[in-house]
């Protein structure tokens, strides 16, 4: 009795959170059906408005191609980002010395200064560089993620050592050791750490905003600031343009989820 | 390789040592390097940018005339007390929140998690101009949040959610809540599990209730990943930016972030000391340096907290 | 104890599974970089493109300036079709963030030819960035724009850029509640915020609706009431002048009777301001003419609409036209293309007629460039507002605009006087001390 008065509680509760943090969502979807003057005036049934939000949309911007650049960028940034930052994190937690963690010390630093600050050097960077308005200047100066580096150390800090040190009494390399052992078995911390990366390239909107130059180089969220600057927005617009940004993190975190719980203690169980 | 002339015994030992001390070096050299470009110098040249005063192109050196500025500006003043204010009290609501959810969730009896997961991670993940715009609607003054709050007799008069200096800072509170807890939660939750199910299994068959295990293995299993949320929330939090930006926008013409400035955080001031105001880009870099120093000792005292000799 | 024991069981146990493992990551990895070099294949591909004789255009608002700028861009290139003029668009403080980055940096790359300033931020760019834009004295005709616009735009005797749109504001009311209260249009033209807060009075008293939506954090209606008296935050040498200026105390104590009046409904930010007239709870709004759009996007309400020109403060200075927003093209003085940037906005914006006859009736675009204002856009009865000319009553009004230099520091001042409002309103400090904070927080936040 009081076991299935204690699950109704935990239902109750995740149900309530899941609602409530999934109504905004709602409303966006049904947003994108209705009228902007609908929206303004807080309509939360559904519209029929879609198929012409979209047509405005389709029409007047080009969508296909930068929508193509946000995937472009935000995926070879992800890749980067998983590969560099964790080989970092496992350089700094299982190799740990004073010398390095004195670095590491300075690399934690460095998260903590806002943006705005950097952008200026930054900017005179890029245009020395000669990566203004391209792809490639986004992705470079984003490749490597401090937050990233601290994530995954702070991860391996509770991956078993014994099985790096048997695998070292086996005869096997460092870089194997990591590669073919630590990796696969990190999975539901690749995963978040995925998530996390995909979320932020894609996201991402004063840098692209000044690195990047010409309308065929901008990426979804440069749009939707344009689209929502108007002195009245076109609401219904904006939102089928942000339904339409939104479903890339929604089908990546969907899939990548699997994978907290085919986790360590999901291979135990067989 | 020279090691091989010296005592077999010394020599293993040393090998294995530099070795180790090599790998060491190759593992963190990729992010070091890219680092050290693209932000080391940054960091430096805005350093010495914060010795300057600017008006766009046309600067002089000032020193440190622009530290003692700040403790004059009460501008500065109110966004430094306003940011401390969302951080105490809303980043230990919300990672309490996160890990609650994610413990709950961890327990492989409750169906559709997969659903529940992706519904309360979506806030983290719909667009800022959405949510914004949805917030601002139900927290107005007729909005949906006061029409139930007065349906259930809770309150006997709208509350002026955005429109007071003190509700502003609630309704702003709520809103990050809403958004971040899903996304510590799954931070929790992949730090779950590294748990394995074993250790529950062995305290349920000690008779542990669910309130004890959550405090005697969820929290201390969890603790790097705990220190891990708590330093980027509070990084997150002094650094905030994106809602304080959009819930007092009020299209051309407004003057202050929130009525009376009340939720003016220090990095809006930066932004509106380099875009919004005439450009002074030195007096900017002085108030980001602020922030550094002070979420540096914040991560301090956090690590000394969590016991990470680190 | 028990946490080591079950960790080294599990190490055991994972080791079987590492093979399948390894096979999976493998596979993804390939699969990366295969991705990877489709990418950069077509990355290479798009890069390709020309450059002669192209000139770019950065603007904010894809509802007004954007589609202007592409209707003046079509128009140039009939003229000249080798030119090659790419808009882009971005959100205002967009804009304004690029520009200040990419100047403030000193690099010559990454500008654009021709840049929307908002006319408050004009004389900051023009003296913060000195050399950044094109003297545009000698090559238009500035006479031939409404006065107000080149007063905002000149540092020491020159010209720099080209004026565009007007903010010239009005009183819009809705007939038919304003009638319901028992007014007629001839009771609102040239009153005084006084006048305008009795008849709010009797509105609410008559109809229960409130006569304006009313936000505390915007600065806009005190822009109006300064302007309006040819007044500004500054004086002549760009000292705060707030404690002092008449016109400003004026504004903040009308601020308070406004609020104190109760004819107001409160609103927070843009949306909630728009959709108070848009669901029709408020009978008027006070601003800048680029309301129109938002106000005719509410197609319920046509026919029911008028304008008045705008309330005075009770000062001799005080006149009944004023400006709100408002902005202007200008060309940067680096730029590569000058000469055929200065001769698309000579051409299109300091000559066309037409052009202006068309934004007006596509974009609701008010120009200021007082020759197309005789054309039969601007002087066509607008049925929205009940068949009233509205066009050709704000041509008439933009030009009793009394010009005011913005000065450096409007944004500053603004947030500085808007910070101290709400305790002036909750009645916690009086007039006198309000302006006195106001003034010194101003004094020592611009303090090179």
């Amino acid at each position: 009795m009081r076991k299935s008065l204690k699950k109704i509680l935990q239902y109750a509760f995740l149900i309530a959170a899941f609602v409530v943090a999934v109504f905004p969502f709602y409303w966006m979807v049904v947003g994108a059906t209705n009228s902007a003057v609908e929206i303004v005036k807080g309509k939360i049934t559904f519209g029929n408005q879609l198929g012409k939000n979209f047509k405005t949309l389709f029409a007047e911007y080009d969508v296909a191609r930068i929508f193509f650049n946000s995937c472009k960028v935000a995926i070879l940034t992800v890749i980067g980002q998983l590969i560099i930052s964790s080989m970092g994190g496992y350089g700094f937690e299982l190799f740990a010395s004073k010398a390095r963690d004195k670095i590491y010390g300075i690399v934690m630093m460095t998260m903590m200064v806002p943006f705005a600050a950097l952008m200026i050097p930054l900017f005179r960077l890029i245009v020395r560089f000669n990566l203004l308005d391209s792809h490639l200047g986004l992705i470079l100066t984003s490749l490597t993620s401090v937050f990233l580096i601290f994530f995954f150390r702070q991860s391996f800090k509770s991956f078993p050592k014994e099985i790096i040190q048997a695998a070292r009494v086996d005869g096997a390399g460092e870089f194997r050791i990591f590669y073919s052992i630590v990796v696969p078995s990190m999975k539901a911390t690749y995963a978040a750490a995925a998530i996390y990366s995909f979320m932020t390239s894609w996201n991402a909107y004063m840098w692209p905003l000044i690195v990047l130059q010409s309308n065929q180089k901008k990426t979804m969220q440069l749009l939707i600031s344009t689209m929502s600057s108007a002195y009245f927005p076109e609401y219904g617009v904006i939102m089928a343009a942000i339904l339409i940004s939104t479903l890339p993190m929604i089908i990546i975190f969907f899939g990548l989820q699997s994978y907290f719980v085919q986790g360590i203690t999901g291979s135990l169980k067989q | 390789m020279e090691n091989t002339t010296r005592l077999p015994s010394q020599d293993r030992e040393k090998r294995h040592i530099s070795a180790k001390n090599k790998y060491g070096w190759f593992f963190i050299s990729f992010p070091v390097i890219i680092l050290a470009v693209f932000m080391l110098y940054p960091i430096i040249s805005s350093l010495f940018l914060s010795t300057m005063s600017s008006r766009g192109m046309i600067q002089k050196f000032v020193g440190l005339r622009n530290y003692v500025k700040l403790l004059k500006d009460t501008v500065f003043l109110q966004a430094l007390k306003n940011t401390f204010i969302f951080f105490i009290i809303q980043v230990p609501i919300m990672l309490f929140l996160a890990l609650i959810i994610a413990s709950l969730l961890n327990d492989k009896s409750i169906k559709f998690r997969g659903l529940f997961r992706t519904g309360i991670f979506l806030p983290a993940v719909t667009s800022l101009v959405t949510y914004a715009l949805l917030f601002k609607m139900m927290f107005s003054l007729d909005g949906l949040i006061n029409k139930f709050l007065l349906a259930i007799h809770l309150i006997s008069e709208p509350i002026p959610w955005l429109m007071d200096p003190f509700w502003a800072k609630i309704t702003v509170m709520i809103a990050m809540t809403w958004r971040w807890t899903g996304y510590n939660m799954i931070f929790y939750l992949s730090g779950l599990q590294n748990i394995p199910d074993e250790l529950y299994e062995a305290a349920e068959i000690d008779g542990a209730n669910k309130l004890r295990q959550f405090r005697f293995i969820t929290v201390p299993m969890l603790k790097p990943i705990i220190l891990f949320t708590a330093i980027t929330s509070t990084i997150g939090t002094l650094q905030l930016f994106d809602e304080p930006m959009s819930f007092s926008s009020g299209g051309v013409t407004a003057a202050t972030i929130g009525p009376g400035n009340s939720l003016l955080t220090m990095s809006v001031y930066i932004y509106n000391l380099c875009f919004k105001y005439m450009p002074n880009f030195g007096y900017a870099a002085t108030v980001a340096y602020v922030i550094v120093i002070l979420v540096a000792i914040l991560a301090i005292i956090q690590f000394k907290l969590a016991g990470d000799k680190r | 104890m028990s946490v080591k024991c079950e960790i080294g069981n599990y190490a055991v146990h994972s080791g079987d599974k590492l093979k399948k493992e390894e096979t999976v990551v493998k596979r993804l990895f390939s699969m990366l970089l295969v991705v990877c070099v489709l990418f950069s294949i077509f990355g290479v591909t798009v890069m390709a493109g020309g450059k002669s004789g192209k000139i770019t255009i950065w603007a904010w608002d894809p509802n007004f300036n954007v589609p202007v700028m592409a209707e003046a861009k079509a128009r140039y290139q009939k003229i000249n079709p080798s030119v090659e003029i790419e808009i882009v668009e971005m959100a205002k403080a967009d804009v304004e963030q690029k520009l200040n980055t990419v100047l403030a940096s000193g690099m010559k790359e990454g500008l654009p030819d021709i840049v929307l300033i908002e006319d408050y931020n004009a004389q900051k760019y023009l003296q913060a960035y000195p050399g950044a834009f094109a003297d545009l004295t000698k090559k238009i005709n500035h006479k031939e724009f409404a006065s107000y616009k080149n007063e905002l735009m000149t540092l020491k005797r020159k010209i720099y850029g080209v004026p565009f749109d007007s903010g010239v504001s009005a009183l819009f009311y809705r007939r038919d509640i304003l009638a319901e209260a028992g007014y007629e249009p001839a009771d609102l033209n040239n009153i005084t915020w006084d006048q305008f807060i009795e008849i709010g009075k009797q509105v609410k008293k008559k109809t229960g609706k409130a006569m304006i939506a009313f936000d505390a954090a915007d600065g806009g209606l005190m822009r109006i009431m300064m302007q309006s008296a040819g007044e500004w935050y500054f004086d002549k040498n760009d000292n705060p002048n707030i404690v002092n200026n008449e016109v400003i105390k004026e504004g903040y104590i009308a601020y308070k009777k406004i609020v104190d009046s109760g004819i107001i409904k409160k609103t927070s930010g843009w949306n909630e301001w728009v959709a108070s007239f848009n669901k029709g709870e408020t009978a008027s709004v006070i601003t800048g003419c680029w309301i129109i759009g938002s106000i005719k996007a509410e197609k319920s309400q046509s026919g029911k609409w008028a304008a008045a020109p705008t309330p005075r403060l009770n000062l001799k200075s005080s006149v009944n036209y004023s400006n709100l927003g408002g902005s202007s093209w200008y060309v940067i003085e680096k730029s590569k293309n000058r000469a055929v940037a200065e001769d698309f906005l000579k051409t299109i914006f300091a000559a066309d007629q037409d052009f202006y006859q068309k934004i007006l009736v596509e974009q609701g675009a008010v120009g200021t460039y007082l020759p197309s204002q005789d054309g039969v856009a601007y002087t066509k009865p607008d049925q929205f507002f009940g068949g009233q000319k509205i066009f050709s009553d704000f041509s008439t009004w933009m030009r009793k605009i009394p010009p005011v230099n913005y000065g450096l520091f409007t944004y500053e001042a603004d947030a500085a006087l808007m910070a101290v409002m709400p305790d002036y309103l909750a009645g916690k400090i009086d007039v006198e001390t309000a302006l006195k904070k106001a003034e010194e927080q101003l004094k020592n936040q611009i303090d090179f």
